[in-house]
């Protein structure tokens, strides 16, 4: 192969898509006159040209909509709880007594019936008689929740077949993160089971497990 | 009526929020997107890259505004999708593994070059930047000066890859 023959193969696809300047297309075609070899590939790109430009797209082997379906709602979801956290400060103060009243004693309750290393609550039931129907309904709750965690996962393990990879993996990163979440917060409380801020944080992450599974087993359905 | 007045109807409707007609432009559009990212990513990103980029499209909708097709706005905001998740994917390669990510982006003529290889696959085996170029330019019709700004390179240097993709897939036509 001569210079001149890779010189001009270089400017092929130029020629072919009429973008060489008048002067150097008039060369090339001389060129192409005397090189069999330039001629032979300049066919060779016209077809792969053709080819390309036939292509027909096919849809995906399985429906994407319900992933995206998912994470649409999470978006939302994420953009509303973002907007509910713009209260006035005297407004956010009258909640964060309300919330740290009503939701430590429900929360630690609810933690402690999951961990094998329970530590005593600071505040017995029997030195806070007033709460004792919240306890009693928290330690119902407790188990209500077991049960619908393990019922939910068991929903996942049927129909995970029927979601695509990306959701599954998705969910599964969530849920690891809300488990993790989940362990840090326990042992925070074995340390401290008074405290009031890992008491909702926990609640509240307990929660977000649930809500997740619960939409994705629904997805499952669809 | 034209689907290109169904999309304008109802990327208004997905512009106030409803779900339903964001959907049906879904089921009008996914073929296409898949496509492109098929070709673009390869076949095991495709699903994951086709999401991304419709939920990219409703987080978006709102800046849609009429003057284009919803198609060619839709295939706009896949294409950033698809080469950010390019982008990232080369990071994280350069910082965890650098002899994989070389090796990928090198040509392959071995692999690109066996004779009487589908097509498709094929192109999925062309270098990176090359296979970008070829898909945009010879499969989408882009003019060089966009793919230029799309991949942040200059007309020539694609015309030079998209020479170099056609050189490496004529052989898969014998």
């Amino acid at each position: 192969m001569s210079d001149s023959t890779d010189t001009w193969r270089d400017r092929l696809s130029d020629y072919l898509d009429g973008a060489l300047e008048d002067s150097e297309r008039s060369e090339l075609e001389e060129h192409l006159e005397g090189c069999e070899e330039c001629r032979e590939t300049l066919v060779e790109l016209r077809q792969v040209v053709a080819r390309a430009g036939s292509l027909v797209d096919a849809p995906p082997a399985r429906d994407l909509w319900p992933g995206i379906a998912y994470r649409i709602r999470e978006t939302e979801e994420g953009e509303r709880r973002g907007k509910s956290f713009t209260f006035s400060v005297p407004q956010l103060a009258a909640a964060a007594v309300t919330l740290v009243a009503l939701s430590s004693g429900i929360a630690w309750q609810i933690a402690s019936g999951f961990s094998a290393r329970q530590a005593e609550p600071a505040v017995s039931v029997a030195q806070a008689p007033a709460q004792t129907g919240l306890l009693l309904a928290s330690r119902i709750a407790s188990h209500d929740y077991e049960s619908a965690i393990a019922q939910l996962e068991r929903v996942l393990d049927v129909g995970r077949e029927r979601l695509d990879t990306a959701t599954v993996r998705k969910v599964e990163e969530k849920l690891a993160l809300i488990d993790r979440a989940i362990d840090e917060a326990r042992q925070a409380l074995s340390a401290d089971p008074s405290n009031a801020y890992l008491n909702q944080y926990l609640a509240g992450t307990m929660r977000r497990k649930l809500d997740l599974l619960r939409r994705t087993a629904a997805l499952t359905e669809l | 009526m034209p689907d290109t007045d169904l999309d304008f109807q109802d990327a208004a409707l997905a512009a106030e929020g409803d779900s339903g007609a964001f959907e049906r432009l879904y089921r009008r559009h996914v073929t296409r997107i898949y496509g492109l990212a098929r070709r673009m990513a390869g076949p095991d990103d495709a699903d994951e890259l086709t999401q991304d980029a419709f939920v990219r499209a409703w987080q978006k909708i709102a800046q849609f505004r009429g003057e284009a097709a919803f198609g060619s706005w839709l295939y706009r905001v896949a294409i950033s999708v698809i080469l950010g998740h390019r982008r990232r994917l080369a990071i994280h390669r350069e910082r965890t593994a650098p002899e994989e990510w070389n090796r990928e982006g090198q040509p392959s003529h071995e692999r690109s070059s066996e004779i009487g290889m589908d097509f498709e696959t094929a192109i999925e085996r062309l270098p990176a930047r090359a296979r970008h170029v070829f898909v945009l330019h010879d499969v989408e019709g882009y003019k060089h000066h966009e793919i230029g700004r799309m991949l942040k390179i200059t007309a020539g240097t694609s015309k030079s890859q998209l020479h170099r993709a056609r050189m490496l897939l004529r052989a898969t036509l014998a």
